[in-house]
């Protein structure tokens, strides 16, 4: 496998022509271009997939070394890849669902200006996100981290013209920045005790020098979860995701939805033997997960901006993700990831295609009875909403979903607080969801439908939609037959999930109960939603519930709560030091150089006499000082 | 020997010394002894050209044509080329056949520099074309 | 004289060769292309033959030269500088007033005199090779005739380039009257042994010879002449002078006095030391306000080859390896520089004040982005060779222990930004209204291609400095 360097390196290519030639190529040269080098590295990772499931490498890993930066003393940065289980299927992720939403995209963005910037960030991302999951070591990792948060950033300001969009993509930047942060000193503490960066060495380093449960793994753990909570748009650093909503649909799609924000999944998963070593940190992860997919999922069902909805559910589904790494199912978390990357960006791009259809409509309370209008885009929305709700048995968000619920409970980490909220939040997302399903399909026509979507809008639709609802039977739990192709495509780069023996034989139960809660669900949203707002008594809500629906709708007031903790302070604390002492110092520097300028170019007189006697000075000078020093 | 000793730099540099006391000596008994022995004086035409020669003219800050520099040049650098001719010519038999050819090749450019500055029309004296 | 004489003086042979054959072309039919095709084959030949003995045992040749790797190397880069400036005066000269053809003849010689003194092993092969480049280098700083700045700068630097030339020759004879031999080794071993029972007149010699060697490398206090002659002299000839006369001459420096140990010797430690420490400030501080970018240029590199002794006075086993690394990285820079400089510039009018840059992005992207690798070349950011140079130059001093002198090379080239960053924002602010833009003719081929060979290798040898490490490490050893 001498060609795993081509598979980043298409997406960066791609990024270079367009980013260099940009203005010269033509829309379609730009797209095939855009299009064309996420499509190659798809192949080429399928390939890679095959080859690797054919031939199983030794040590479960390909690796290839291309090229080595510097080396000093310890320090040897190289542009290495580590290819296991785990980054194939991120890879595929990656490439795969990147391939269809930049499809997409040739459609979505057709009237837009600045075709060929839009394609050049994206590729520039799949590139990066390719060298996050790729590196084998932490240093690379970060390098492809900090890539993705460019490339976010610079697409949820793509429409830079707007402030507030501007806004948004500065605040996903300093929200994300805080964990990494943390994250670049937990790789100084790393690189620091255990002397390397390659992620292999540094597990069995950290293994031999580090006993269980000791401060010091617990403090790296930490710092790492950090990042993680960050990028992932954890509680406390949630509150970026809703505002990149900012950017044009298949962003948030391939990047807060799919990818980039499963990345601090990736990250806890990739140095799990790490967490392992350190219960108080996975504990802290399955905290935050299981407070996060709940505290979402409340904030989701209040929102009125459909791409909004989607943004807490994300928010939500990776606190399930995170839930699993905290109770050590590993690989239930990255099925979830798999599966919640096909039915989320379905119903993103879906999203996309009904803002698209109704000229940038976002809000739900203007949509509504585009069934009839939209059937395409209705049918393979139902069959992502279906998948998120986690319908059972048809849907593949159901297996990963009740993987993670199950395991929460029955893992030799799991309890039943954490079955709990697992459950509870499932019963939320099943309400949110088919809440916005309903006002956007269901009831009168609200606004004209301007454009259908095309066909590169909708083969993405439909390949998605079988995605999201087939993708599940790769893992089936017991009770329902046993198929375990997942677990065991990713026992050799995480360990399988230890299930509390007390607790293993009532699985039949639990997932019964969870189905039927689901399916109860279901019915309650059907009877809620199904008819639009106007239908209902205005002004009926009682005090209390308003003020909870505004407080939920505020995403429970973080962007407040920090306005108060951080931002005002901060500016307070600027505004004080306006004219600081330091800075009135560094200008003095900067005037004494300006003397000292003045003072030396009055030397440069342009006269020769003047020359040759400096010469001749210089000249004294140099022999005194040979004679007498 | 050691040059740095004093005592044996000076006798090696003894006939050196005498040379130079000799010709520095030459010249003030020439010069003191005119100054003794002439007569002076100062008359109309003292500081005129000798006997019937023509008075000078105007002011002796004129412009020479740039070519007088340009021949006395050419003239100090062919004329010092040619001392290494001499030096060589002073070896000729220790050198043996690789100095003849080496100096076949120095006097070949010589040739050609020649034949450069008459290409150019360094030479000639007016303006060429 | 054997067989292996001339082998290992094939370089030099077949550039006097060359230098022969572009004067009987000329003096037969004049033809401009002609004459820069016979220059590039002359120097192309010139640089196989470097590259087929350059690998040879070192051997003395007479007792003037000594061919060994770290003059081959030193030839290399001449002859490649050389190479450059040709192709960068073939736009720039086509449409110059009257005949320019000579201009490469004397580049040739300038260059033969060059690689004489990176290759001198003997005072007098130093004093021939010193003549030789620096009359050719009057003649190519005054070459254009009809304007007065270029005169002007051909002028002063014959007179100033005289009186150094003086001390030299004065320091030679009292090293001789002190030492009887002119040999570098044998001046080395004596002031190597001598310690501190070094007669004066020795240490007066090498006094004088380190304000020859000062004159020619700009070091502050013989950096006067330096800013009016890069601006004055035609841009090519400018970035000659400021690539192919300073390595010369740091191959030079390396064969005078790194063999000395400098715990043995302070005097020269000191000398050259303080040298260093003014030029780093004084060229810095020339540079801040500055308006014409040929002299930032200039004072930049007063600076520079500050940076390079602070590498060289380091005196660890990496300090001439750091010294050959550091010249090599600034010569791809300087070339790249003034190739900018020189494509935006005619005969009659270099392109050099502030404005006549403002505003190059918008018209020519691709110069003001290599003009701008080049700068932050310059200013020492990472991804480029000057940030591998001076960081090799401070890994050296740090091994050296010379404290004061690292932290006047860091904090000084901290406000260098200042300067070189100038220059970008200009770059990249809107063009003037009112502003004829120098020459929209477009880009030669000739300057495209040094411009774009400079500008891989100084990104080559910056992300990856490897082979070029190993290649010096190979020649210093």
């Amino acid at each position: 496998m001498q060609s795993f360097w081509l598979i980043p390196a298409l997406p960066l290519a791609g990024f270079l022509i367009l980013a260099l030639g940009g203005g010269r190529l033509s829309r379609g040269a730009a797209a095939v271009v855009g299009v064309g080098s996420v499509g190659l590295s798809a192949v080429l990772t399928f390939w890679a997939v095959f080859a690797f499931l054919a031939a199983r490498p030794e040590q479960g890993a390909f690796t290839q070394n291309v090229w080595q930066w510097i080396a000093v003393a310890d320090l040897t940065p190289a542009i290495a890849f580590h290819v296991d289980a785990l980054t194939l299927t991120m890879m595929g992720v990656i490439t795969g669902v990147g391939f269809f939403i930049h499809l997409y995209s040739v459609g979505y963005m057709a009237g837009e200006t600045g075709y060929a910037r839009f394609f050049a960030y994206m590729n520039l991302f799949v590139s990066a996100m390719l060298i996050l999951v790729m590196a084998d070591n932490l240093l690379l990792l970060y390098l492809g981290w900090e890539g993705v948060g460019l490339c976010s950033y610079l697409l949820i300001g793509f429409w830079y013209r707007d402030p507030a969009n501007g806004y948004a993509a500065r605040k996903a930047f300093v929200v994300t920045r805080a964990g990494d942060t943390a994250m670049a000193i937990g790789l100084f503490l790393l690189f620091d005790r255990l002397g390397t960066l390659h992620i292999q060495e540094l597990m069995q380093r950290a293994v031999d020098t580090w006993p269980a449960a000791s401060a010091m793994p617990t403090i790296a753990a930490l710092l790492l979860l950090g990042g993680a909570v960050g990028k992932s748009a954890q509680l406390p650093l949630q509150t970026w995701l809703p505002d990149a909503m900012a950017g044009p649909t298949p962003v948030s799609a391939l990047i807060h939805a799919a990818t980039m924000v499963t990345a601090g999944v990736y990250l806890i998963a990739r140095t799990h033997v790490l967490f392992e070593l350190a219960p108080a940190a996975l504990t802290a992860v399955a905290a935050i997960g299981a407070l996060t997919l709940l505290l979402a999922g409340f904030s989701a069902l209040c929102q009125t901006d459909i791409k909004r909805v989607l943004a807490y559910s994300t928010i939500s589904q990776i606190g399930y993700m995170f839930l699993a790494l905290g109770v050590g199912a590993w690989s239930a978390a990255i099925f979830h990831l798999v599966t919640h990357a096909f039915f989320k960006a379905l119903l993103f791009l879906g999203a996309g295609a009904v803002i698209h259809a109704l000229d940038g409509e976002q809000e739900l309370s203007r949509m509504g009875g585009l069934r009839r209008e939209l059937p395409l885009t209705f049918l393979t929305f139902l069959a992502g909403a279906a998948s998120l709700a986690a319908l059972p048995l048809i849907t593949a968000g159901f297996y990963s979903k009740d993987m993670i619920i199950w395991e929460a409970y029955a893992a030799a980490r799991g309890s039943l607080i954490w079955w709990f909220a697992a459950l509870g939040g499932a019963l939320l997302t099943v309400v949110y969801t088919f809440r916005m399903f309903f006002r956007v399909f269901e009831g009168p026509l609200q606004t004209r439908v301007h454009h259908a979507p095309g066909v590169s809008m909708t083969l993405p639709l439909v390949v998605l939609a079988v995605l999201s609802l087939t993708a599940g039977f790769v893992e089936m739990p017991r009770t329902l037959g046993g198929v375990h192709l997942f677990s065991t495509f990713m026992a050799g780069a995480l360990p399988m999930v230890q299930l509390d023996p007390a607790r293993e034989g009532h699985e039949w139960f639990f997932q019964v109960l969870s189905a039927g809660l689901v399916l109860l669900a279901l019915l309650v949203s059907w009877r809620l939603f199904r008819r639009p707002i106007a239908h209902r008594a205005a002004g009926a809500d009682s005090p209390l519930k308003a003020a909870l629906q505004r407080w939920w709708l505020a995403g429970w007031g973080f962007d407040w709560l920090y306005d108060r903790l951080f931002v005002r302070p901060y500016i307070f604390l600027a505004r004080i030091n306006r004219n600081d002492v330091i800075d009135s110092g560094i200008d003095q520097i900067a005037r004494g150089a300006q003397t000292l300028y003045r003072t030396a170019s009055a030397t440069q007189t342009g006269r020769l006499r003047t020359y040759a006697a400096s010469m001749a000075l210089g000249a004294a000078l140099v022999i005194a000082l040979a004679v007498w020093s | 020997m050691d040059v740095n000793d004093p005592v044996t730099s000076i006798a090696t540099i003894w006939p050196l010394m005498v040379f130079l006391l000799a010709a520095t000596g030459l010249v003030i008994v020439m010069i003191g002894l005119s100054a003794l022995l002439g007569q002076r004086h100062w008359q109309r035409t003292t500081g005129e050209p000798f006997e019937s020669g023509m008075l000078p003219t105007g002011t002796a800050r004129i412009r020479f044509d740039v070519k007088f520099y340009l021949m006395a040049m050419f003239f100090v650098i062919f004329d010092l080329e040619a001392i290494f001719i001499f030096a060589w010519a002073a070896s000729v038999r220790q050198l043996g056949w690789f100095g003849y050819i080496e100096m076949l090749i120095f006097v070949g450019f010589l040739l050609l520099a020649l034949f450069y500055l008459w290409r150019v029309g360094a030479l000639e004296w007016g303006t060429k074309r | 004289m054997q067989t292996a004489d001339f082998t290992a003086l094939t370089p030099l042979l077949l550039l006097a060769a060359a230098i022969a054959a572009v004067m009987l072309q000329i003096a037969l039919k004049r033809s401009h292309i002609l004459t820069i095709v016979l220059t590039l084959a002359g120097l192309i030949a010139a640089m196989l033959g470097v590259l087929a003995v350059g690998d040879m045992p070192a051997r003395q040749v007479t007792p003037l030269v000594t061919m060994d790797r770290l003059a081959f190397f030193f030839i290399g880069l001449i002859l490649t500088a050389t190479a450059a400036t040709a192709l960068l005066g073939c736009r720039y000269w086509e449409h110059a007033v009257g005949q320019c053809e000579e201009y490469y003849l004397l580049l040739l010689v300038a260059a033969l005199g060059a690689c004489v003194l990176a290759a001198a092993h003997h005072f007098a092969a130093f004093f021939i090779g010193l003549e030789i480049l620096s009359i050719s280098l009057f003649t190519l700083m005054a070459f254009a005739r009809r304007r007065m700045a270029s005169v002007e700068a051909g002028l002063k630097y014959l007179v100033l380039a005289g009186i150094s030339s003086a001390f030299l020759l004065f320091g030679i004879a009292l090293i001789y009257a002190d030492v009887g031999s002119l040999a570098f080794p044998i001046w080395t071993a004596r002031l190597q042994a001598a310690g501190e029972t070094v007669s004066p007149l020795l240490l007066i010699g090498m006094g004088m010879t380190v304000i020859g060697v000062g004159f020619k490398l700009a070091l502050v206090p013989f950096h006067m002449w330096t800013a009016d002659i890069y601006q004055g002299a035609p841009a090519p000839t400018t970035a000659f002078v400021a690539t192919v006369s300073k390595s010369a001459m740091v191959a030079l420096l390396l064969r005078l006095f790194a063999p000395v140990d400098f715990t043995a010797e302070p005097a020269l430690f000191w000398t050259l030391a303080i040298l260093a420490f003014a030029s780093m400030i004084v060229g810095n501080i020339l540079a801040l306000r500055q308006d014409s970018v040929k002299r930032i240029l200039a004072y930049s590199s007063i600076a520079h080859m500050g940076y390079l002794l602070v590498a060289f006075l380091s005196g660890g086993p990496a300090a001439i390896a750091a010294t050959v690394f550091y010249i090599t990285a600034y010569t791809i820079t300087v070339l790249g520089a003034f190739g900018v400089v020189t494509v935006l510039s005619r005969t009659d009018a270099d392109a050099d004040s502030m404005s006549d840059f403002q505003g190059l992005f918008f018209s020519h992207p691709w110069l003001a982005g290599v003009f701008m690798a080049m700068l932050l070349s310059l200013a020492g950011i990472p991804l480029t060779a000057g940030f591998i140079g001076k960081f090799y130059a401070i890994t050296a001093g740090a091994q050296g222990g010379i404290w004061w002198l690292i932290i006047t090379l860091v904090l000084t080239s901290a406000a260098s930004l200042f300067y070189y960053l100038r220059i970008v924002v200009a770059m990249f602010s809107p063009p003037l209204e009112n502003k004829t833009q120098p020459p929209a003719a477009g880009i030669s081929y000739s300057g495209g291609l040094v411009l774009t060979v400079m500008t891989v290798l100084l990104i080559w040898v910056g992300s990856a400095p490897g082979p070029l490490i190993d290649l010096i490490g190979r020649i210093t050893q």
